[in-house]
C-alpha cells in the first residue's frame, strides 16, 4: 500500500480562513441568515464553501458531471434545512461537508465505479494539498485524529481514508483488500472503536 | 464487560460506518431514515461526523464552474415560488358567511416575493454578492401620468427583515427622490450610500449619492435618468466609511432589503 496519503508529521502553520474561529463564526453567521431566507447570505455561504464541498464529492465521484449534481443538490438542502441546524450540536463547516458527503456517497452507491485503484486515488492526496490538511494540523482535533489514525495498522488507516475520503463501500474494501466482507466488516469496527478510544483519552 | 456486545455498541458502529461511508445503499437509506426517528441514533452520527470531520481536509478544494451557482439560484427560485404558491392556497379559510370583499390590490406576500426574487437575482448576477452588501430594493413601477400627489413609487429598506431602516420614494413626474430613515440610525465613522442598478448602467451599481450625518439626502433631481430607466432599476443601500465608499463601488456590510409596494398595483410591471 503506499504511503502518500499519510500526513507530514511536521506540519507548517499557514493562515486559513476556513479553519480559524473567526471563519467559523462568520459561516455560523451566514448560515443564521440563511435560515431567515437571506438570499444574499447563501451567496456568501455558498463563495466561502463551495470549493470545499466540491473538493470533497468530486474526490469520492471523480466525475465532474456527477459532482456538478451533488453539489446543486448539496446546496438547495442546506438552503431548505438551515432553519433546523442546531449550532450547539455540530460546527457549521461539518454540517455542510456532512450533507455534501452523504449525498455523494449516495450517488456512487447507486452509479458505482468500476474497478477502483487505491493506489492512484491515494497518491494525489498530500502531494498538491500542501496546506489543506496541514494547516488543520494546528486545530488540535485534527491534530489528535491524524495521532489516532497513526496508531492503526497500516492497512486499517488505509482503509479509513479510502472510506471516508473516496467513499469505498465494504465490498469495494473486501475486494481491494482480499478479504472477505465480513472480515473487513470487523476490521472497520475494530479500528473506528479504537480510533473513538484513542480520540476519547 | 469486556467481549459482549451491546445493542449500544451495535447502533455506535451503524452511525461509525454510516459516517465512514462503508455501508451499502440500502443500509444507508434505513440509517438516514432512522435517525430522523431516532435522537439516539442521530446524537451518535453527529458525534462520529464531528471526529472524522479533520479527514476531509485531505481532499483538495476544488472551485465549481460559476454556471453551477446558476443553476442552485434556479432551482432555490423554483423551491421558493412552490412554497409561496402553496402557502398562498392553502392560507386559512375566514369563518365569515359574508362574501369577502373583492380584492382592490393583488395580495402584497405575492408582490413582496416576486420583488424577492429579482432582488435576489440582482444579488447574483452582479457578481458583487459577498464583496459589497447592500441594501437593496426594487423599484416598483407606477404608470406615468398618476395624480401628481400619488407618490410614484415607495421602497422601503428592512434590517434584519424586521425593522424597516430606510424608505425611499422618486417622484417619476420631476425625477425626485426622497430618502427617509425609519429606524435606520447614524453609525459612528460609517456613512450610508445609495446606488442605482440597471443593466443599461452597466454591470455595476452607481452612486447616487452619500447621505448625510442626519440620514437625510439632499433632494436629488435625477434628470439624467429616464422614467423608463428609474421605473425598472434596483436601488441599494450600503454602509461605508465616512465619506462614502473608497473604491466607487459599494463595499459595506448587509442590512436586509425587503419591500413594500404602494400606489397602483393594477400599473405594476414585476
Amino acid at each position: 500500500m503506499p504511503n502518500a496519503s499519510r500526513p507530514s508529521s511536521t506540519p507548517t502553520v499557514e493562515p486559513s480562513t476556513s479553519a480559524s474561529s473567526a471563519g467559523i463564526a462568520h459561516i455560523c453567521d451566514l448560515l443564521d441568515r440563511v435560515a431567515k431566507k437571506d438570499r444574499q447570505a447563501f451567496a456568501c455561504l455558498y463563495d466561502a464553501t463551495s470549493a470545499k464541498l466540491y473538493g470533497t464529492v468530486l474526490r469520492i465521484l471523480q466525475d465532474r458531471g456527477s459532482a456538478d449534481d451533488v453539489l446543486q443538490e448539496a446546496y438547495v438542502k442546506i438552503w431548505q434545512q438551515a432553519a433546523v441546524f442546531d449550532t450547539t450540536r455540530a460546527s457549521p463547516i461539518t454540517w455542510m461537508v456532512a450533507i455534501a458527503r452523504h449525498l455523494a456517497i449516495d450517488e456512487l452507491r447507486r452509479q458505482p465505479r468500476g474497478v477502483r485503484e487505491s493506489e492512484d486515488v491515494l497518491e494525489h492526496a498530500p502531494d498538491e494539498g500542501l496546506s489543506a490538511q496541514e494547516v488543520l494540523h494546528q486545530e488540535q482535533n485534527a491534530r489528535r485524529l491524524h495521532q489516532c489514525l497513526n496508531t492503526l495498522e497500516e492497512n486499517r488507516q488505509d482503509m479509513i481514508r479510502l472510506a471516508y475520503l473516496e467513499g469505498w463501500s465494504r465490498a469495494d474494501l473486501a475486494t481491494h483488500f482480499d478479504q472477505p466482507v465480513n472480515t473487513v466488516k470487523t476490521w472497520l469496527h475494530r479500528a473506528l472503536k479504537q480510533l473513538k478510544g484513542c480520540l476519547a483519552s | 464487560m469486556f467481549g459482549i456486545v451491546t445493542e449500544n455498541d451495535t447502533l455506535n458502529m451503524l452511525a461509525a460506518e454510516y459516517v465512514l461511508g462503508t455501508l451499502d445503499a440500502d443500509d444507508r437509506a434505513d440509517i438516514a431514515r432512522r435517525r430522523l426517528q431516532e435522537p439516539d441514533l442521530d446524537a451518535l452520527i453527529l458525534a462520529w461526523e464531528a471526529r472524522l470531520a479533520p479527514l476531509s481536509e485531505e481532499a483538495l478544494p476544488v472551485s465549481p464552474r460559476p454556471e453551477l451557482r446558476t443553476g442552485i439560484e434556479q432551482r432555490i427560485d423554483a423551491l421558493e415560488a412552490e412554497a409561496a404558491r402553496q402557502q398562498t392556497e392553502h392560507s386559512p379559510i375566514h369563518c365569515s358567511t359574508q362574501p369577502r370583499q373583492p380584492e382592490l390590490h393583488p395580495p402584497p406576500d405575492s408582490q413582496i416575493e416576486a420583488l424577492r426574487r429579482r432582488l435576489a437575482r440582482w444579488q447574483w448576477s452582479t457578481g458583487l454578492a459577498c464583496a459589497a452588501a447592500l441594501v437593496l430594493a426594487v423599484i416598483l413601477a407606477s404608470p406615468l401620468g398618476n395624480a401628481p400627489s400619488d407618490p410614484s413609487f415607495v421602497a422601503v429598506f428592512q434590517k434584519d427583515d424586521r425593522q424597516p431602516a430606510f424608505m425611499l420614494s422618486v417622484d417619476l413626474s420631476n425625477r425626485q427622490l426622497h430618502v427617509r430613515p425609519v429606524s435606520a440610525e447614524p453609525v459612528a465613522g460609517k456613512s450610508y450610500q445609495l446606488w442605482i442598478k440597471d443593466d443599461a448602467l452597466g454591470p455595476t451599481p452607481r452612486s447616487l449619492g452619500v447621505l448625510n450625518d442626519d440620514l437625510s439626502l439632499d433632494t436629488r433631481t435625477m434628470s439624467e435618468y429616464d422614467p423608463a430607466l428609474l421605473k425598472r432599476a434596483t436601488f441599494g443601500i450600503s454602509i461605508e466609511p465616512s465619506g462614502g465608499s473608497p473604491t466607487g463601488q459599494p463595499t459595506g456590510p448587509a442590512i436586509h432589503g425587503v419591500l413594500y409596494p404602494t400606489g397602483q398595483p393594477e400599473g405594476q410591471h414585476l
